[in-house]
């Protein structure tokens, strides 16, 4: 699904992210753990398309995308949910969800202004899939709401049904739980298993390890923008450079 | 009455009144209709450059003149009036097309500052070439017609005045609407969220500022074949300014703040004008008091009502019948 090959990228001479290589396979749930300042959210960058890579390329379902902007990625399926809450504001749920599907609609300015029928066409079909995908994360309730008027972890499912009105096929999770309460986190995570077991891929960047370990296929470990393990998450919790770099020695002995 | 009932309820209302208002006018006052309405226009195409997609213009005088420019200098060398009309709004958005490409790089003040040298340089320019009539402006733009029907009368101004706005709101409703109206709102709040989502954030930003030359455009053809005359006079920096007062005052991000702003300020100028030319007032006075009251009024609508008036009595409304059927 996607490889990336030796990708660096460095801000005033100091590396984000080193010669990282990665392959995610289709309909993995990779895990990225690393400390503060390990690369995650650069890397997520770097695949999204809001940074250039300074070295590496990148090779999403076969093809090289390291020229694409991130609009273009996203209607290639690349999808992201970001750390946070990046919402629309004076928007509703539902609104916010429906600008998802610029990815799969056309119609522009004068379909829009002057009704056209394409305008017509896409409107409807638009407003179904924005619907279901509010459905899917349990906002429905809400879905007339303003969306900066929601709390935090409806906010974060809210992101989550706008990527996926997009209809990905490559979802990027970044840092979805952080912030939440328990009761919250478990509806993210719901939502997160539920979408793998339909097959679709994605990438989680969380810094709560616990969070990762029970979703993930695979957990890659970051630190200082160099991948230093790879493997399952068994694999991962016994590594020792893994426990020294991150959890640290307080951690290992817990 | 639910909200979208009660919406078109008004817009009939607005929509019945303004087509019998001109009716009831003397010819100044008709005079007065008449720049109110292209007010009306160009601040609309302004608040869906400010309020929806969030980029600010202190220009758009200089799109209004430009499609005044455009309509009067086609009219003087004896091109069909309607088609000088037609290529008001196009050439207008052309110039902002063109000039958009960098200066759309720019942000909040950077912008606004960019775009208001935009109209100095405008000016300028327009000052110095001799096609353009120098200063002294461009006289003798012909009525407004088909052929040999010509519209002397300063009614079918008004109507023709109001056609313009209603298509203007009709469209820029529409558009806020539909897909590329939620890219628009949606890049006001976060450009990199909204790439995301698959918005081509910099195409739409280009295309915005494009139609609200357009709508400025149109506003300032009207305003040619109206008057008949037209110089860099016309287009002071005031005028951007209080069209940036009218969008806000009205209510940003709005369909109908624009036509409350734009009425609020004209009928608020006019009314100090006549103060101000009352016999013992000084030659400045016009001038200080209107300086003053677009001033006064920004301060006040901005310290007590943020989002301007529309949105403020708006939600004072809604609160009143709030049902809130999630608050948990």
């Amino acid at each position: 699904m996607l490889q990336t090959d030796r990708i660096s990228r460095s801000f005033g001479g100091v590396f984000a992210v080193r010669d990282v290589s990665l392959s995610i396979a289709e309909g993995e749930l990779r895990g990225i753990i690393g400390p503060n300042g390990a690369g995650k959210s650069t890397l997520f960058n770097l695949i999204t398309g809001h940074l250039r890579p300074d070295h590496g390329g990148l090779t999403y379902r076969g093809r090289r995308i390291d020229r694409a902007s991130p609009h273009h990625r996203a209607s290639l399926g690349i999808s992201i949910v970001f750390q946070g809450a990046r919402l629309f504001r004076g928007m509703t749920v539902l609104e916010n969800v429906m600008v998802g599907a610029h990815t799969w609609t056309r119609h522009g300015f004068w379909s829009g202004a002057l009704r056209l029928p394409r305008y017509w066409r896409e409107e409807h079909r638009i407003r179904d899939r924005a619907k279901a995908a509010v459905d899917r994360v349990g906002l429905a309730p809400w879905a007339g709401r303003y969306a900066e008027s929601l709390p935090l972890g409806h906010q974060r499912r809210l992101q989550i049904a706008r990527a996926l009105c997009a209809q990905p096929k490559l979802l990027l999770l970044d840092e979805p739980a952080s912030g939440l309460r328990a009761e919250e986190r478990q509806q993210v995570a719901r939502v997160v298993r539920q979408l793998h077991r339909e097959g679709l891929t994605m990438m989680l960047v969380e810094h709560d390890v616990g969070f990762v370990t029970g979703l993930a296929d695979r957990v890659t470990v970051l630190d200082l923008g160099e991948v230093i393990a790879d493997g399952t998450p068994e694999e991962i919790r016994e590594d020792e450079r893994v426990i020294a770099a991150y959890l640290g020695e307080g951690a290992a002995d817990a | 009455m639910n909200r979208p009932t009660f919406g078109y309820a008004v817009a009939a209302l607005a929509a019945a009144a303004s087509f019998a208002v001109p009716l009831m006018l003397d010819r100044s006052q008709l005079t007065i209709f008449i720049l109110l309405g292209t007010a009306v226009i160009v601040t609309t195409g302004l608040s869906l450059l400010m309020g929806y997609a969030g980029q600010v213009s202190l220009g758009q005088g200089s799109f209004y003149a430009v499609g005044a420019y455009t309509a009067g200098l086609m009219a003087v060398h004896g091109l069909p009036t309607l088609l000088g009309l037609a290529a008001a709004p196009v050439l207008a958005a052309a110039l902002a097309a063109l000039v958009g490409v960098p200066l759309l790089r720019l942000r909040g003040h950077y912008l606004a500052f960019a775009t208001l040298a935009v109209q100095l340089i405008l000016l300028s320019l327009v000052g110095q070439f001799e096609f353009t009539g120098g200063d002294i402006g461009l006289r003798g733009i012909p009525q407004l017609g088909v052929g040999d029907a010509t519209l002397i009368d300063p009614l079918a101004y008004a109507y023709v005045t109001l056609a313009a706005a209603a298509l203007v709101l009709l469209v820029t409703r529409n558009l806020i609407k539909s897909r590329p109206g939620r890219g628009l709102r949606a890049l006001a709040s976060t450009e990199v969220a909204a790439e995301s989502a698959g918005v081509p954030v910099g195409r739409y930003k280009l295309a915005v500022f494009s139609l609200s030359a357009a709508y400025a455009g149109l506003a300032g053809g009207i305003y040619a074949f109206y008057l008949g005359y037209i110089s860099p006079g016309s287009f002071p920096v005031l005028l951007s300014v209080q069209f940036v007062v009218m969008a806000v005052v009205g209510g940003l991000g709005t369909v109908w703040g624009p036509v409350v702003g734009a009425t609020l300020i004209t009928l608020l100028v006019q009314a100090l004008n006549s103060l101000g030319t009352m016999p013992g007032m000084p030659a400045y006075a016009p001038d200080v008091l209107s300086y003053a009251v677009y001033a006064l009024l920004l301060i006040l609508v901005l310290l007590f009502m943020p989002r301007g008036l529309l949105p403020s009595i708006g939600s004072r409304l809604e609160d009143r019948r709030a049902i809130s059927p999630t608050r948990s």
